[in-house]
C-alpha cells in the first residue's frame, strides 16, 4: 500500500478548478518533486496533503486513512504526528530563538526537549546559532531552522513548498543536501519547486498544469546530489 | 514554553497590551467607583437628606388643629403639650431602626434686661440615649440641623457641659445684642430668671437667627414647663408612598387587615407617623411632605443612574477591548497560522491569546480598582461631602465584571482565530 494516495481530487473555487481530477501515489521513502507554472495548483495540493485544507471532491489516503473526511481537530493531530512542513517564507516566531522555534513544534506535539531540539539544529548545522533570534539569522539559516523544526517530531512525510525559492544557490545546496540526508534515513519527501535543478534531484517529478497532472518523469540516474548547470561562483 | 510565548507577546506588543490594560482599567475604575458609591450611597444620600432636616413633625393634638388653621407659630397658645418622658418611646416603635434622629422643642418668651422680648427655644443638642435594645443614640439639633453654621464658638456638647445654663444665639440676635462667645445674657422667663453663657453663634439662614437656643431643661425652668415639650421633629428613613400609603394616611381604619399589616410593616412616612402617635399621648405626627416623599425616590434614581453609568462604561470597555484584541490577533495571524500548522489545536491557540489578555486584564483591573477607589472618594467628597467606605463586596463584583467584560471583548478575536486556516496565512496570500 502506498503511503499517500490521491484519488480523483478536485479543489474548486467558484468556477475555478484549482485541482482537477488529480490522481497520485507516493510510496514510503520516496522523494517526489512537483513542478508547474504559477497558479497550476501546487500549493493547493500541498495544503490538502498537509491536512490544512480539504478537497472539494475525492479521497486522500494517508496511511490508509481518508483525511478528506477527518474533522479539523483530527487533521491537526495527523499533521502534528505525521507531517513536517517547510515553507517558502520561513515562518519562524520572531520573538523565540532558533532552538525555541524548534521546541515549539515539540511543545504542540508532546513535550519540549531541549537536548533533542539542539540535536536537530546540529543536524542542519546550526547548533552554534541555537540562541539567536530569527532576525539575527540569514535567510538560509532561517530555512534550516525550519527544516530542523519540520523533522523534530520524526514525521513520515516532509512537505516543502518552494523551500529554496528565497535562497541563493549555496543555501539551496545546503537545503537539498539536508533533504538527501533525510531521504537516506527513509523520510518521504514531497517538494514543490520552480527550479528544475532542485526538481531533478528527486527520484520522480510530476508536472501540474491548470490543476491537472500532465507529465511525470523518473530520474534514471538518481543520486540525491544536486548538480548545477553552471558552476557556482562563491 | 507556554509562558515563554506569552511573555514574548506581552513584551513585543506592549503598546497594545498597555492600551488593553488601560481600557480595562478605565472600565474597572468606573465600575469600582460607581459600585462603591452605590453600595455606600444609601447611607450617604440619607445623611444628605437628613441635612434637609426632619421629615416628620409631632405636635399636641389641639395645637395641630390650630396650627393648620392659623399657621400659628411657637405653639403653646392652647396650653397643650407633649410629655417629655415619652420621647424615648419614639425609638421603640416598629420602625425604630429607621428613626435616625429627632429633637424636641419647647418655645418660650423671655425678656432681656432692657425689656425686649425674645424667643427662647429649649431643645436637645446631642442628647444621649441608651435604648432598651442596647443601642445608643445621640439625638438633637447638632445633627438634625447640621447645615446651621456655627460662626463663633461651637455646638453645645450636652454630655460634657457642667453648667446647663448655656445657649446658642442666632446670628441676627447676637448682632443686635452685640454678644459673642462666652458673653453672658440675663433672661427673665415667665416663672424664673437665669443667666446663660453664650456657647456659640448660629447662622441658620432663617428666622432661627432671631432666637436663642438652650438645653431643654434650661428653657423649661425659665418657663415653668417642666417635663413638657411643644413639638418634636423626627428624621426617619421612609419608603416612597404608594396608593396603599395614601389610602392609609387618610384613614388607617379603611384598610383590610392584610392591607393594614402590609402598611404597618412598611416604612411609609404615614405608618411611621401612625406608630409615633401610638406611643405618644395626644400627639399628632405628620409627614413634612416634600422631603419625606422625595427621599426614597432620590435614592432610587441615584442608584439607577449609577447602574446605568456602570453598564455603559463596561460596554464601552468591552468594545474597546474587542477592537484592540482583534487588532492584536490580526497582526499576529501569520504566527497563529504557523502554530496551527505545526500542530497547535484551536484550544491551545485561543488559550494562549486568552491568557495574555487575562494577565493584562488583571493588571488593568487592579490599577482600575485603585483609581476607582480614588474616584469614589472624589465623588464622595464633592457630591456627598464625606468619604466613601469601600464595601468588601465591591472587590469580587468588580473582578467578575472585569472578567466578563474582558472575555466578551475577546469573543470576536477568538472567533477569528478559530476560523483562521493555516494555509491562508502561510503562503503569503
Ligand atoms: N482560497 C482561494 N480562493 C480562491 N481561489 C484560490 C484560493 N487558493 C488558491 N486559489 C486559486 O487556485 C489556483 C491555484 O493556486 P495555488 O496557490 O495552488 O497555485 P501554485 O501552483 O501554488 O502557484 P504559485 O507557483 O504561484 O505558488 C490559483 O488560480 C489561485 O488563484
Ligand atoms: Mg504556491
Amino acid at each position: 500500500m502506498s503511503l499517500l494516495e490521491l484519488k480523483n481530487i478536485y479543489k474548486i473555487y467558484g468556477d475555478l478548478h484549482a485541482l482537477d481530477d488529480v490522481n497520485l501515489k507516493v510510496e514510503k521513502g520516496e522523494w517526489l518533486s512537483i513542478m508547474g507554472p504559477s497558479g497550476s495548483g501546487k500549493s493547493t495540493m500541498m495544503n490538502i496533503i498537509g491536512c490544512m485544507d480539504k478537497p472539494s471532491k475525492g479521497e486522500v489516503l494517508l496511511d490508509g486513512v481518508d483525511i478528506a473526511k477527518e474533522s479539523a481537530k483530527n487533521l491537526t493531530m495527523i499533521r502534528r504526528d505525521k507531517i513536517g512542513l517547510i515553507f517558502q517564507q520561513f515562518h519562524l516566531v520572531s520573538y523565540l530563538t532558533a532552538i525555541e522555534n524548534v521546541m515549539l513544534a515539540q511543545y504542540y506535539h508532546s513535550v519540549p526537549d531541549e537536548k533533542e531540539a539542539l540535536e536537530a539544529l546540529d543536524r542542519v548545522g546550526l547548533a552554534d546559532r541555537a540562541k539567536h533570534l530569527p532576525s539575527q539569522l540569514s535567510g538560509g539559516e532561517q530555512q534550516r531552522v525550519c527544516v530542523a523544526r519540520a523533522l523534530i517530531n520524526y514525521p513520515e512525510i516532509i512537505l516543502a513548498d518552494e523551500p529554496t525559492g528565497n535562497l541563493d544557490d549555496a543555501n539551496e545546496k545546503i537545503v537539498v543536501d539536508l533533504f538527501h540526508k533525510l531521504h537516506n534515513e527513509g523520510t518521504t519527501l514531497i517538494v514543490v519547486t520552480h527550479d528544475p535543478e532542485v526538481a531533478e534531484v528527486a527520484q520522480r517529478t510530476v508536472y501540474l498544469r491548470n490543476g491537472r497532472l500532465h507529465k511525470e518523469t523518473i530520474n534514471q540516474h538518481f543520486t540525491g546530489e544536486i548538480k548545477f548547470d553552471n558552476e557556482v561562483s562563491v | 514554553m507556554f509562558f515563554r510565548m506569552i511573555f514574548g507577546t506581552l513584551i513585543r506588543q506592549w503598546k497594545k497590551m498597555l492600551m488593553i490594560a488601560f481600557t480595562i482599567a478605565l472600565g474597572a475604575s468606573l465600575a469600582t467607583a460607581m459600585l462603591s458609591v452605590m453600595l455606600d450611597v444609601g447611607d450617604k444620600v440619607n445623611q444628605e437628606l437628613k441635612t434637609y432636616g426632619a421629615n416628620i413633625t409631632v405636635v399636641p393634638k389641639e395645637n395641630s388643629v390650630l396650627n393648620s388653621l392659623y399657621e400659628v407659630e411657637d405653639g403653646g397658645s392652647t396650653g397643650a403639650y407633649l410629655r417629655e418622658d415619652e420621647l424615648g418611646k419614639i425609638k421603640t416603635i416598629f420602625w425604630a431602626f429607621n428613626i435616625v434622629d429627632y429633637a424636641p422643642f419647647v418655645n418660650t418668651k423671655a425678656k432681656l434686661d432692657d425689656g425686649t422680648e425674645i424667643t427662647a427655644v429649649g431643645t436637645w443638642f446631642n442628647h444621649h440615649m441608651e435604648l432598651p435594645t442596647g443601642e445608643q443614640l445621640d439625638a438633637g439639633i447638632t445633627s438634625l440641623r447640621s447645615w446651621w453654621e456655627v460662626t463663633d464658638g461651637k455646638w453645645i456638647d450636652e454630655q460634657s457641659i457642667e453648667n446647663r445654663n448655656v445657649a446658642m444665639v442666632g446670628s441676627a440676635l447676637a448682632e443686635k445684642l452685640g454678644v459673642r462667645m462666652c458673653d453672658e445674657i440675663h433672661l427673665t422667663g415667665s416663672v424664673s430668671d437665669l443667666t446663660v453663657k453664650v456657647a456659640g453663634i448660629i447662622d441658620a439662614g432663617g428666622d432661627e437667627d432671631n432666637k436663642i437656643f438652650m438645653p431643654l431643661d434650661t428653657a423649661q425652668t425659665l418657663s415653668g414647663l417642666d417635663g413638657k415639650v411643644d413639638s418634636v421633629e423626627v428624621s426617619a428613613l421612609t419608603t416612597p408612598d404608594n396608593e396603599l400609603a395614601v389610602k392609609a394616611a387618610k384613614d388607617p381604619k379603611s384598610l383590610t387587615i392584610a392591607q393594614y399589616e402590609l402598611w404597618y410593616c412598611t416604612a411609609y412616612a404615614s405608618s411611621i407617623c401612625y406608630q409615633i402617635q401610638e406611643v405618644m399621648t395626644d400627639a399628632v405626627a405628620s409627614p413634612v411632605r416634600q422631603v419625606a416623599d422625595s427621599e426614597g425616590a432620590i435614592l432610587e434614581k441615584t442608584q439607577l443612574l449609577m447602574v446605568l453609568i456602570t453598564i455603559l462604561s463596561l460596554i464601552g470597555a468591552a468594545l474597546g477591548i474587542c477592537n484592540l484584541v482583534t487588532a492584536s490577533v490580526m497582526e499576529r495571524s501569520a504566527e497563529m497560522g504557523l502554530m496551527k500548522a505545526i500542530g497547535a489545536q484551536n484550544s491551545s491557540v485561543s488559550g494562549l491569546v486568552l491568557t495574555e489578555i487575562i494577565i493584562t486584564a488583571v493588571f488593568g483591573g487592579i490599577a482600575g480598582f485603585f483609581a476607582g477607589y480614588g474616584f469614589a472618594q472624589i465623588i464622595g467628597h464633592t457630591v456627598f461631602g464625606s468619604a466613601i467606605n469601600m464595601r468588601p463586596a465591591v472587590i469580587p463584583i468588580v473582578a467578575v465584571l472585569v472578567l466578563i467584560v474582558t472575555l466578551a471583548g475577546c469573543i470576536p478575536a477568538i472567533r477569528m482565530l478559530l476560523r483562521l486556516s493555516p494555509c491562508e496565512v502561510l503562503h503569503g496570500k
